[in-house]
């Protein structure tokens, strides 16, 4: 084991990266985004993910929640090599293992809450009345019961946020990924959509990446890892 | 044959994947539906210019079919024209008048119950005749004998009477009052030198015998000063008599005929609407290509606004043949919209009496625009295959962004 891995201790890791990194490449210009990262994160965790623009927090939440590839490294989230995943596997893999809440909520704005949050069952396999079963759960969790049938235009920001929180976790997948979920609400939906991760993770023991800039979002997590120019610079384990 | 087979084959396949998609794929129509209602404008001019295509497609279809109409409807299987070799059309045939007599009374002619051949002599000759556009066009003049009209039974008068033989009288088609000036009951035709009073009006059922001015065939020989008859039109047993009818003309050497089955005759006439057809063809050509760009320009629109909601549907789990079937599917949507707009409002058209010159007798065929089911359903078939290439590169692009690159918006 390397010893400069960042080791956020507890239980068994959900999520480890060895030696991982990432470039682009400008014609013949490499440009690193991510060098040399180590990271163990352990199932149950919530962490938030800190650095100034441009030190590689996005491209690490998405390396670890699947959307992107590392130029080097590997990595292994919930049980599974996601290098030698192809596309397809990749995205089943998402599906079954991830939730993801985004900075501007990205409903689709033709389709009724209860049918967004129902999009990710759609690829389960799972039949109409279980799925319904399951929205009106997860919807209930965020306590929109009431607004399943409107659309993302007749909701506010926080609704709408609490809406792609349901669509999340309505798969009840192990992780959730979100960046900067609150980046785009008022300090009262912001606290009340940090309020409802916090339960999530709490309650439900699901294990939460964050990406924030926001000190006040990232004091709802139990750790908070910084990043530098692309590497890791320090973890802080909060006190709350 | 075999290279259009080859070229439809992807094609083919391609559409049997896309339906099968539709079936197994998760993400629901109605989100594309509703997407198409949500960008109306652009998703209703684009249907417009689809529907106007798939329109003039069916109406051009519609024009060749009721050409169609026209002359399948006068030929019949059992019936056979005797022609001079080579003359092709009646225009160009002579046969004389002792020749007739010996055909008239050919033992392999069918007979009616008062025992005579059931045969017609007939002298068809070509005149001019004003329009009510003002312009002139050349008119079918048939002289036929009693016997003529028993072997076209689809013709039915319905105003008036028969003409009589050495009154110089004329029976003319009901369609034709509509096209013509001073067809009316009563009026009196000038042709060749003479005053013809109409005495009748008949409907044809659609034939090509309602483009014809009729008459008795001694008084058309006589004012057209032809001393020779044209065809003979006669009936045999049964349709399986024509060819040995045929045969035996042949095999005459008196008489040096040519029989031909009335109905491939009037197959052949046919013909006569190949240069609407192609020009139809053309235009159709053209326009499809406009209708192709501008349902592709909807669709790249489409996902160009979009690019987000892509990337957050691939980072939810799905894939990206399923983002394809789901863009190709939106893209027929928006052209089968046109395309059954633009067949319904093809149904405009039916009926529509209208006429063109046949380049092989030199005489005007009236005709209607005849809209069937079945060319509603090739229109709209027509907008498919619209739908599939002008829907095709927008949603292979939609599938196709890079994952990152979609998740914040392109």
């Amino acid at each position: 084991m390397n010893s400069d891995r960042f080791d956020l201790g507890g239980g068994e890791p959900i999520i480890t990266l060895r030696d991982v990194a990432k470039s682009y490449w400008r014609e013949a210009l490499e440009i690193p985004v991510l060098q040399g990262i180590d990271l163990e994160i352990p199932a149950g965790a919530y962490v938030a993910l800190m650095g100034p623009s441009g030190s590689g927090k996005t491209t690490l939440l998405n390396l670890i929640a699947g959307i992107d590839r590392p130029t080097g490294g590997s990595l292994e989230v919930c049980g599974h090599e996601l290098n030698g995943l192809d596309d397809d596997q990749l995205a089943s893999w998402r599906n079954l293992h991830v939730g993801f809440i985004f900075q501007n909520y990205n409903l689709v704005p033709v389709l009724n809450a209860f049918e967004n949050v129902e999009l990710p069952l759609l690829l389960t396999g799972a039949g109409r009345g279980e799925r319904r079963d399951r929205v009106e759960q997860a919807l209930a969790l965020v306590n929109l019961t009431d607004r399943m049938r409107n659309y993302p235009r007749q909701l506010s920001g926080g609704q709408e946020q609490r809406v792609a929180v349901a669509r999340a976790i309505v798969t009840d997948p192990d992780l959730l990924v979100a960046d900067e979920p609150t980046g785009a609400l008022d300090a009262k939906n912001a606290e009340e959509v940090l309020a409802l991760m916090e339960r999530l993770n709490a309650e439900l023991g699901k294990t939460i990446v964050m990406v924030t800039h926001d000190p006040k979002a990232a004091h709802h997590a139990r750790h908070q890892i910084h990043l530098e120019k692309g590497v890791l610079d320090r973890t802080v384990e909060v006190n709350r | 044959m075999i290279l259009g087979a080859l070229l439809a084959l992807p094609f083919l396949a391609y559409l049997g994947w896309l339906v099968w998609a539709l079936v197994a794929y998760p993400i629901p129509l109605g989100y594309n539906l509703r997407s198409l209602w949500q960008r109306k404008l652009s998703s209703l001019s684009t249907a417009a210019a689809i529907a106007l295509v798939v329109g003039i497609f069916v109406v051009v279809l519609s024009l060749a079919q009721g050409l169609s109409v026209a002359f399948v409807s006068s030929g019949r299987q059992d019936q056979a024209l005797v022609l001079r070799p080579n003359a092709r059309f009646e225009l160009n045939s002579t046969v004389e008048r002792d020749r007739m007599r010996i055909l008239k009374v050919h033992p392999l002619l069918k007979r009616d119950s008062g025992g005579e051949s059931m045969a017609s002599a007939e002298c068809v000759v070509v005149k001019l005749f004003p329009q009510w556009d003002g312009t002139d066009t050349s008119v079918t003049v048939r002289g036929l004998e009693p016997m003529g009209r028993t072997l076209r039974p689809q013709v039915q008068l319905v105003q008036g009477r028969w003409f009589r033989p050495g009154l110089s009288e004329v029976v003319v088609p009901r369609k034709m009052q509509r096209r013509f000036q001073g067809m009316e009951l009563g009026r009196v035709l000038r042709m060749a030198g003479r005053e013809w009073e109409i005495v009748g009006t008949f409907e044809g059922g659609g034939s090509s015998f309602e483009s014809e001015v009729w008459s008795d065939v001694e008084d058309v020989m006589q004012a057209f000063r032809r001393d020779v008859y044209s065809v003979m039109l006669a009936r045999l047993e049964t349709p399986g008599r024509v060819e040995g009818f045929s045969q035996a003309i042949q095999a005459d050497k008196r008489l040096q005929l040519e029989v031909v089955r009335e109905a491939d005759y009037f197959k052949e006439l046919t013909k006569a609407g190949d240069p609407i057809k192609i020009l139809g063809n053309l235009i159709t050509l053209i326009l499809t290509g406009a209708a192709i760009f501008a349902a592709m320009n909807t669709m790249y629109a489409a996902v160009a606004g979009r690019t987000k909601e892509i990337g957050t549907l691939r980072a939810l789990g799905f894939r990206q043949r399923e983002i394809l079937a789901s863009f190709q599917w939106e893209g027929i949507f928006l052209c089968l919209t046109g395309g059954l707009l633009g067949s319904g409002l093809a149904l405009f058209a039916n009926g529509i009496q209208t006429g063109t010159t046949s380049f092989d007798t030199f005489s005007d065929v009236s005709f209607a625009f005849t809209i069937t089911p079945g060319l509603m359903a090739q229109g709209v078939a027509f907008s498919l295959i619209m739908g599939l290439l002008g829907g095709f590169l927008p949603a292979w692009r939609a599938s196709r962004i890079p994952l990152t690159e979609a998740m914040k918006g392109g």
